[in-house]
């Protein structure tokens, strides 16, 4: 009998090493049901090596890992079929067609209840069903490829980095099919190193970097124990905005379009900034002020920004 | 072990298979052009005919009866050469390796010997050949024994030495009847073969094979799947390669449940190399380069393409430790000889050999990632 807890995935103290090569360092995390949980990192940040332990793919260096109450080194077989899993770079056979192919992976599950139709509704492939894998843009494959992960209306969906070398449209387009996902209420563990996917879709975000977790908390959460500032913008027109914000004590930045850029702690630091240029009769044209975002976040964690492959271009 | 996850799997690779329009060319016709070829070639080896230039000087009618003898014979198409021309500058201008000289005299020595009894009386017959040429060594052996045929029946004496030949077949098989097994073995080999090879190099690096280890499917389910697709893709083969050969080359052939036997045995073994070889050689590149060194030597050593007995002995002894020599003779001993034991003992060599192999490459075969 395996043992149901409160927590869906439970990950303690892992480790992997690839020879002499650490690449996931005791590591703990706990994630909820229900709960749509991002890994968020750099490449080889240990993402997916830490999501493939968890999926039952690889074996751990050391740790414990279980998955619906499961070890997930003991219970691959009682595992599996209640997982749905797109893995990195997802791929399928070349000259079968989208329907073909959501049908071949159910009846791996040995599923007779499929909603095949409904699957492909969801992932917005109805003019595509007949259309071979070889021939669907990078973002079709990759609707395609979670319509599979979904074929066995698993209880943990595991997502490895869906989004990754497509480009803004199709990217929203996959988003759009993860926040159905969530609304349905199923419980997500995602990967991904572009931070606005992780805001938009989880409720919690575990930064990892170097095969350690530095941080994990809600977006809000992290962004608030982390970077609890806000960031004014003046787009001013000439150097005199600078110097007053400068000689009030904050550190502003001036770029090459004479934005002046200045975090300040509270609003009546923003206040009392607008109204000092006011008094010295200086010009701004227009003012910015937000919340800083996950990326300054994991700036000020790592000290090393979030690296971007450049976006694959959708065929015509 | 799962049926229904085995038969999804099946269905999705005869799919893929049946729409990849190249490879399903390559796959059947290679295999027939392999026989259409050879067996042209072969057929056309059982009834030889040889080109012969004669230069009859003595003109009578004796020496052209004796060219017409030759001609009968069967073996010999004759192109008469003018007697005012050199035999030598005719062989060089011509690009002919042989011209027979009648000598003048011919008939008159002939009498001589025949009426007479002289046994003084005798004629030589020159013969100028190109040493260059391959075949010319064959014609003149030919040439010589049907002279000393003439040479015993002018002697008025029986022959002390008598031959004969009892074939251990009970019909006339030509070469064609011999190859087109050998080819069947061949084609299901190297089907199997590359076909494994390059199918899980090149799943394994899109990373569907990752895939599948998250689904329900087993190592042991893909693998069977494998087996019963390539076993599949065997039989459509030898059904082609079998109806072209009868229909062309209208082949004698003993059709029973020991071909569907070696097919599948022969599907065993090289499935199972094929899986080993993916274990160690894991770019597709390198994975097709080992399979052609497994392949070629097993093609052309294994007696597929021709009799072992042609090579040297230590060839001859490893030829005997290829395992697609033993799928050749079993099936050769079941669809030429119709030899059952024979077949048997074949079958259980390659028997064994297919379940080690294949043992060792269900072991060799990673489903989950190793690094």
């Amino acid at each position: 009998m395996t043992k149901e807890t409160e927590y869906v995935i439970e990950v303690d103290k892992l480790t992997k090493r690839y020879g002499d090569l650490l690449a996931v360092n005791e590591i703990s995390f706990t994630v909820s049901k229900g709960e749509v949980f991002a890994f968020l990192g750099p490449n080889g940040a240990g993402k997916t090596t830490t999501v493939e332990i968890i999926e039952t793919i690889r074996r751990p260096t050391s740790g414990k890992v279980t998955l619906l109450g499961m070890d997930v080194t003991k219970k691959k077989h009682d595992i599996v079929p209640r997982i749905g899993v797109l893995p990195q770079g997802f791929s399928s056979f070349d000259r079968i067609t989208v329907r073909e192919t959501i049908q071949y992976y159910s009846r791996l599950f040995c599923c007779i209840n499929t909603d095949i139709d409904g699957l492909i509704e969801l992932v917005n492939l109805k003019d595509k069903t007949k259309e071979q894998y070889k021939n669907l843009s990078s973002g079709l494959k990759q609707r395609l490829g979670i319509a599979i992960a979904l074929v066995n209306d698993p209880e943990v969906v595991f997502l490895d980095e869906p989004t990754t070398g497509l480009d803004p449209r199709a990217r929203h387009e996959v988003w759009e099919v993860l926040l159905g996902l969530k609304k349905e209420g199923k419980t997500v563990f995602l990967t991904t190193h572009y931070m606005e996917e992780a805001e938009l879709l989880a409720d919690t975000v575990a930064i990892i970097s170097k095969g350690n977790v530095i941080a994990m908390g809600s977006p809000r959460e992290l962004i608030e124990n982390n970077a609890n500032y806000l960031a004014l913008t003046l787009q001013s027109v000439d150097g005199k905005v600078f110097e007053i914000v400068r000689k009030m004590g904050f550190e502003p930045v001036l770029d090459n379009h004479k934005n002046v850029a200045v975090r300040v702690g509270h609003t009546y630091d923003v206040q009392e900034i607008l109204n000092a240029i006011k008094d010295a009769g200086a010009l701004y044209l227009g003012l910015d002020v937000r919340k800083p975002n996950l990326e300054e976040v994991f700036l000020k964690l790592t000290g090393e920004a979030l690296r971007e492959d450049p976006p694959e271009m959708e065929p015509k | 072990m799962n049926p229904r996850i085995i038969g999804a799997n099946l269905v999705v690779k005869l799919l893929n298979f049946s729409r990849e329009k190249t490879t399903m060319f390559f796959v059947i016709a290679f295999p027939i052009i392999l026989i259409l070829l050879f067996g042209t070639i072969f057929m056309s080896q059982d009834n030889v005919e040889y080109h012969l230039c004669v230069q009859d000087l003595d003109q009578t009618k004796s020496s052209a009866q004796s060219i017409k003898t030759l001609e009968l014979d069967g073996k010999f198409k004759i192109t008469r050469v003018d007697p005012a021309v050199n035999a030598t500058q005719y062989v060089r201008d011509n690009k002919v390796n042989l011209v027979l000289i009648i000598p003048k005299g011919y008939e008159r020595s002939l009498m001589q010997r025949m009426m007479l009894s002289d046994p003084n009386a005798s004629v030589t017959i020159t013969y100028i050949y190109d040493p260059s040429s391959s075949s010319v060594s064959t014609k003149m052996q030919i040439l010589n024994s049907v002279f000393a045929g003439i040479n015993q029946t002018m002697s008025g004496k029986p022959p002390f030495i008598r031959s004969v030949e009892r074939s251990i077949l009970t019909k006339k098989y030509r070469f064609i009847e011999f190859f087109v097994p050998g080819i069947i073995a061949m084609a299901v080999m190297t089907l199997s073969l590359f076909s494994t090879v390059d199918s899980d190099t090149e799943l394994r690096q899109k990373g569907i094979i990752r895939k599948l280890s998250t689904t329900p499917i087993t190592r042991t389910d893909w693998i069977l799947s494998n087996i019963l697709y390539q076993f599949i893709l065997g039989v459509i083969c030898t059904i082609a390669m079998l109806l072209v050969s009868y229909a062309v080359f209208n082949v004698s052939l003993h059709i029973d449940a020991w071909l569907l036997a070696f097919i599948l045995l022969d599907v065993f073994a090289f499935v199972g190399i094929g899986m080993i070889l993916t274990r160690f050689a894991r770019e597709a590149q390198s994975a097709a380069a080992a399979a052609n060194a497994v392949s070629l030597p097993m093609m052309f050593l294994s007696g597929s393409f021709f009799p072992i007995e042609l090579m040297p002995g230590f060839l001859q002894k490893f030829a005997k430790t290829l395992p697609l020599f033993y799928v050749n003779e079993g099936l050769r001993a079941a669809m030429v000889f119709e030899d059952n034991m024979a077949a048997l003992r074949d079958a259980a060599i390659i028997g064994v050999f297919a379940a080690v192999v294949f043992i060792l490459g269900i072991v060799a075969t990673k489903w989950e990632e190793d690094k």
